[in-house]
C-alpha cells in the first residue's frame, strides 16, 4: 500500500500515461475519522527518518464575525504557544529544541496551521504536547497583553510593505458585509485593543479549538496504523464542540468601485484591480476556469506579461491572484509600474486584456499549456514531507480531505474555451470591480 | 554512496579538474545548481552590481538562438524557471525539471549559460528591475533587510564586500553591455564553475553537461584572499532617517569564523542559543518577545542570511571567505528603541560572562546536530550544501557539525563566545523617524525605562533598571544620520 517505488513511479508516470488516472497529488494517504470529529491524514513518503506534522484547524480571518475582534485568530494562534499546566512554554520549547524540530503557525482567511518538522522518534513525544495544547490551553490575562504586543511588532515590521497595504484598501473597498472585508492581521484599532481581550479569547478557543474543526496531517516516515494509534491515545479525551459561526453572506455589487492610497515613503506606484469572483470548488467549473484565466492572461510567457514587462518594460512586475477561499472572493490583477504617468495605460491595458476573454475564444493549444503547467509544478512542488503535508493542508483547509486536490486537477482539465469564455463573461464584468491605486505621497 | 561523490568533489576542487557535485536518485525530479565562484566582491570599482546583472542577463534573457520570450514560451508547459542568486563570492543557477521534460529543458538551460544573447531590451530590463530593487523594494518596502544590508556595507566599507550585491543606483545607471559582457567573459569561466546535479537523470547525462560546460574558457584561477575588513575601534552607530512606523535594528561586527573553522561549531552552537534564526527557542526571543513583548522575533547570526523575514532556512550558496557576527531586532516601537538595543546588548554581555546555561548546552547540542539534518530535506538543498561543503573543504555538512559538536564542552563554547564576541566596538544600523533625538539619547546614555500593559515579575522589572541605563557606550562623532534616498545611492 505505501510501495514508495511506486509512489514515485506515479508521480513520474500521470503525464504521459494517457487513458490511465491522472493522480496528482500522487501519495498513497490514509484519512481516518475518530468518534469525537477529529481526522487525521497519514501521508507515507520517501524520505528516511523525516516526519512532518500539520495540524489544520478550520478558523481564520473568515471567522471574525465580531465587531472589534478582527484579527483575532491569528492573535490566537499566538497564544496557542503560551502554553499549558502539563507543558508551560519553557517546558514546551525545551522539547522542541531537544527534537531539533523547526516548528511555526500560520493563519489566513480560512485557516490557522501548527507544523513541525523532525526526526521520526520525536512523533509521539510531539504529538502529546500538541494534544495537549489543542484540549488544555491555559495561560493568564497578562500573557494576552504581552502577546498581543509582538502582534502589533508583526503588524509594524508588515506596515513597511505597501503591496499589504494595497491588499488591505482593495479589501476593505470590495467588501461589505462579509468577513473577508478585513484581512488577516485585522484592522489597527483592534490590533491595539487585543490586550483587553482575555475573556473574548477564551470563548474563541471554546468554539474553535475542537475537534470537528481539526485535521491532523502527517507526512514523511510513518505508516498509518501507528499514526492512528497515537493520534487516539492522544486526542482521544477531547471533546466535540457545538459552536457553529454564522458568516454573513456579501450582498451583490451594484457598481464598480476604486481607492487610492498615499504611500508615506519612496515606492513604485501600483494598481490592484480586483473581481468579485466565486469560491473554491471542486465541482463547479467558474473558479477552476477564473484559476486559468490568472495563467492565460498573467504567466510570463502571457502576451500581456510580454509586452508591459519584457518589451515596453512599463512594468515591474505583473501577476495575478485568486486563491482558494472557503467563501465568495477576488480574482485580482496587479501591477508595479515604473512611472506614474504609465498608471492609467497599464491599468487599461489589463481591463482590455481581462475583457478580451469574453470576446475571443481561447487558442485550444495556449489552454493546454497552461493546464500542462499547473501539474507539473504542482507536481515540482512535492520534493519534502514538509512541502506535501503543505499543500494537502491548504486543501484540508477547504475541504477537510486531500481527495480534493485530484478532483480539482480533473476539473482543469475538463475546462474548454468555452467554459473560460462563460467564466470571463459571468466574473470579469464592471459591477464586479473594484480598482485600488498606490503611490508615493513624496513623488507628487 | 553520497560520501562517495562529495569526496570526489573536493579532490576535484584541489587538484582542478572539472568539478562536479552529483547526487543521483530515483526522483522523477532533476534539480540543477550550477555555480560560478564569483561575485559581487569581484564587480571593478565604479561597475558595482555587474556580477549580479551578468547573472540575471543570462537567468532572465534570451540566448544566441532563443528570444527571453521564445525561452519562456517553451518553458512554460514544462513548468520550468531558472533562477539565479549573486553573493559576494558564488554566483548561483538553480532550476528543476520533471525528468519528463529533462532534454528539452536542458537544452536551452545549457545554452542561456554558455551562449548568451545579449540583447540590448534584455539588458535595460534587468537593469532596471535591479536599481528598482535597491531604490524601491529596499530603500522604500522593507525596512528591516534594509538595515541589515546597511550594516554589511558599513562593516566592509572600502572593502570588496563594501556594497551590496545589487551594486548602486548609481553605479547601475553607467553600467554598459559591454561592461556585462567583459564580467562574463572573465569570471564565467571554467576554473569558477562547479555543476551541481541531483535526482533521475539517466546514467550518461552528466557526462553530457561536463563536457558541454568545456565550451567555457578556462580561465584563470582568480580567488584571491580579501583584505580583512578595517578594524572597529569604537562603537559606530548608523541612523537611517525614514517615514516610518517603527524601529529596525542590527547590530554586528567582522568575526575571522566561517565554516571549517576551529571555532565555527562552538559559534553555531552559541548563535542558536542566543538566537536560533526565526525560532521561538532562542534566548533573546525568549527576553524580548515572549517576557515582554518589544517585537516580533529577535535572532542571531554567524554566517549572511539574506531575506530572513520570508525565509525559515538558510539559502544554500552564499559560501564567503569572511562573515560577521550579527544580532537582528526585528522591528520595535519608536518609544522602545533604544531599551531594545541595550537589551539585547545586556543579554550578549551575559552570554559572554556566564556561557550558554548547563541546562540549556545539551538541549542546544541537540537542537543543532538534528536541525542540521532537517535543513537537507529537500535535494535542492542538499545539492547546495554539498556544494558549499566542497568550497569550505568540509564533510556533508550535517556529519561536519554532528561530529564537531559531538566533542564540545561547555568550557570550550565559552571560551570561543569569549574569543569571538564582544558588547563594545559595534557596528549598528537603524531604520526610523526622528533620528536626530535617538541620537541624542544614544550620546547623552539617556536611562530608557520601559513601561508594561501588564503586571511583571519582580525579577524582570529589576533587571530592567539595569537594562534602562546599560551603557552602550557612543561617542558623539561616531553616530551619522542618513536620509534613506542616500543608502545604495
Amino acid at each position: 500500500m505505501r510501495n514508495l517505488l511506486v509512489v514515485f513511479l506515479a508521480a513520474a508516470a500521470f503525464l504521459h500515461a494517457a487513458g490511465e488516472p491522472k493522480k496528482v497529488f500522487p501519495f498513497a494517504y490514509d484519512q481516518h475519522d475518530f468518534p469525537n470529529g477529529l481526522r487525521l491524514v497519514t501521508i507515507p513518503t520517501d524520505t528516511p527518518n523525516i516526519v512532518s506534522l500539520f495540524i489544520v484547524v478550520q478558523v481564520g480571518s473568515r471567522n471574525e464575525v465580531e465587531p472589534g475582534k478582527t484579527g483575532f485568530a491569528h492573535l490566537f494562534e499566538h497564544m496557542m504557544f503560551r502554553g499549558t499546566k502539563l507543558f508551560p512554554p519553557a517546558k514546551y520549547e525545551a522539547i522542541m529544541k531537544q527534537a531539533g524540530a523547526a516548528t511555526n503557525a500560520y493563519t489566513s482567511d480560512d485557516m490557522t496551521v501548527y507544523h513541525a518538522t523532525f526526526a521520526k522518534p520525536d512523533l509521539e513525544q510531539i504529538l502529546t504536547m500538541e494534544a495537549d495544547r489543542f484540549m488544555h490551553l491555559e495561560y493568564n490575562e497578562s500573557a494576552i497583553r504581552t502577546e498581543s504586543l509582538a502582534v502589533l511588532g508583526e503588524y509594524n515590521k508588515n506596515s513597511a510593505s505597501p503591496e499589504r497595504k494595497l491588499y488591505e484598501s482593495l479589501y476593505d473597498t470590495a467588501f461589505d458585509k462579509h468577513t473577508y472585508k478585513h484581512t488577516t492581521m485585522g484592522f489597527l484599532k483592534d490590533v491595539q485593543d487585543m490586550p483587553n481581550q482575555y475573556e473574548y479569547s477564551k470563548q474563541f478557543f471554546d468554539r474553535y479549538y475542537k475537534p470537528e474543526y481539526t485535521t491532523v496531517i502527517i507526512a514523511g516516515d510513518v505508516s498509518p496504523e501507528r499514526t492512528r494509534d497515537m493520534v487516539a491515545r492522544q486526542f482521544g479525551a477531547w471533546k466535540h464542540g457545538t459552536f457553529q459561526p454564522s458568516i454573513p453572506d456579501e450582498p451583490p455589487q451594484t457598481g464598480p468601485r476604486q481607492a487610492n492610497v498615499v504611500w508615506p515613503s519612496q515606492t513604485l506606484p501600483w494598481v490592484a484591480i480586483g473581481f468579485k469572483a466565486p469560491a473554491y470548488s471542486d465541482s463547479e467549473k467558474d473558479s477552476a476556469a477564473l484559476d486559468l484565466i490568472t495563467a492565460l492572461a498573467f504567466a510570463e510567457n502571457a502576451e500581456l506579461y510580454q509586452r508591459l514587462v519584457v518589451k515596453e518594460q512599463t512594468v515591474d512586475r505583473l501577476s495575478a491572484d485568486y486563491s482558494d477561499h472557503a467563501n465568495p472572493n477576488l480574482f485580482i490583477a496587479l501591477a508595479r509600474v515604473k512611472r506614474e504617468s504609465n498608471v492609467n495605460s497599464v491599468r487599461e491595458s489589463i481591463l482590455a486584456t481581462l475583457n478580451g476573454f469574453k470576446d475571443t475564444l481561447v487558442s485550444a493549444d495556449r489552454l493546454d499549456a497552461v493546464k500542462k503547467h499547473l501539474r507539473y509544478s504542482f507536481a515540482l512542488r512535492l520534493d519534502d514531507p514538509e512541502k506535501v503535508a503543505g499543500v494537502a493542508a491548504r486543501y484540508v483547509a477547504l475541504k477537510r480531505t486531500p481527495e480534493t486536490i485530484d478532483k480539482r486537477y480533473e476539473l482543469y482539465s475538463q475546462i474548454t474555451p468555452e467554459d473560460v469564455r462563460a467564466a470571463a463573461r459571468k466574473y470579469l464584468i464592471e459591477n464586479g470591480r473594484s480598482i485600488i491605486t498606490l503611490s508615493s505621497g513624496a513623488a507628487k | 554512496m553520497k560520501m562517495a561523490f562529495l569526496l570526489l568533489s573536493i579532490s576535484a576542487l584541489l587538484y582542478g579538474q572539472p568539478k562536479v557535485v552529483a547526487l543521483p536518485g530515483k526522483s522523477p525530479i532533476v534539480t540543477f545548481r550550477i555555480v560560478f565562484r564569483t561575485g559581487a566582491a569581484a564587480d571593478p570599482s565604479g561597475k558595482e552590481g555587474v556580477a549580479a546583472l551578468t547573472a540575471s542577463m543570462l537567468a532572465s534573457g534570451g540566448t544566441k538562438s532563443m528570444t527571453y520570450q521564445q525561452i519562456l514560451d517553451t518553458f512554460y508547459p514544462m513548468a520550468a524557471h531558472v533562477s539565479d542568486n549573486t553573493d559576494k563570492e558564488m554566483i548561483s543557477f538553480t532550476a528543476s525539471t520533471h525528468a519528463d521534460n529533462l532534454d528539452a529543458f536542458y537544452r536551452i538551460f545549457r545554452a542561456m549559460l554558455i551562449e548568451p544573447g545579449w540583447r540590448m531590451e534584455d539588458f535595460e530590463r534587468n537593469r532596471d528591475d535591479q536599481s528598482n530593487f535597491l531604490a524601491t523594494t529596499l530603500r522604500g518596502n522593507n525596512d528591516e533587510e534594509l538595515g541589515k544590508e546597511a550594516l554589511y556595507n558599513e562593516i566592509y566599507l572600502n572593502r570588496p564586500y563594501g556594497h551590496h550585491n545589487a551594486g548602486t543606483v548609481g553605479a547601475l545607471k553607467a553600467l554598459t553591455l559591454a561592461d556585462v559582457q567583459s564580467f562574463y567573459a572573465k569570471n564565467f569561466t571554467q576554473v569558477n564553475l562547479i555543476i551541481g546535479i541531483a535526482g533521475g537523470y539517466p546514467a550518461n547525462f552528466l557526462d553530457r553537461v561536463k563536457k558541454d560546460f568545456e565550451k567555457l574558457p578556462k580561465g584563470k584561477a582568480s580567488r584571491d584572499k580579501l583584505p580583512p575588513p578595517s578594524s572597529i575601534i569604537a562603537t559606530e552607530v548608523k541612523l537611517i532617517e525614514k517615514k516610518t512606523g517603527s524601529v529596525a535594528i542590527s547590530l554586528g561586527y567582522p568575526i575571522d569564523v566561517r565554516r571549517g573553522s576551529p571555532d565555527f561549531p562552538a559559534l553555531l552552537l552559541a548563535a542558536s542559543y542566543l538566537g536560533q534564526h526565526r525560532s521561538s527557542g532562542g534566548h533573546l526571543y525568549g527576553r524580548m518577545r515572549e517576557a515582554r513583548g518589544l517585537n516580533y522575533g529577535d535572532y542571531a547570526y554567524i554566517e549572511y542570511f539574506p531575506q530572513g523575514m520570508f525565509r525559515f532556512e538558510p539559502q544554500p550558496n552564499l559560501a564567503r571567505q569572511q562573515q560577521i557576527f550579527q544580532i537582528w531586532i526585528r522591528p520595535v516601537e519608536p518609544k522602545n528603541a533604544h531599551f531594545a538595543l541595550r537589551l539585547a546588548l545586556f543579554e550578549l554581555n551575559k552570554l559572554i560572562a556566564e556561557g550558554i546555561p548547563e541546562e540549556e548546552f545539551e538541549r542546544t547540542k541537540s537542537f543543532v546536530d538534528k536541525y542540521s539534518s532537517l535543513l537537507m530535506k529537500t535535494k535542492s538543498a542538499e545539492l547546495g550544501y554539498a556544494i558549499d561543503s566542497a568550497v569550505y573543504g568540509i564533510p556533508r555538512y550535517d556529519e561536519y557539525v554532528r561530529n564537531s559538536i559531538a566533542k564540545l564542552t561547555r568550557d570550550d563554547v565559552t571560551n570561543a563566545i569569549r574569543k569571538h564576541f564582544h558588547t563594545n566596538r559595534l557596528r549598528i544600523a537603524i531604520v526610523g523617524q526622528d533620528s536626530q533625538s535617538l541620537r541624542n539619547r544614544l550620546v547623552g546614555e539617556e536611562p530608557s525605562p520601559i513601561t508594561y500593559n501588564s503586571p511583571k515579575p519582580q525579577e524582570l522589572l529589576d533587571e530592567d533598571k539595569v537594562v534602562a541605563s546599560w551603557r552602550i557606550g557612543v561617542k558623539e562623532d561616531q553616530v551619522t544620520i542618513v536620509p534613506v534616498e542616500k543608502v545604495f545611492e
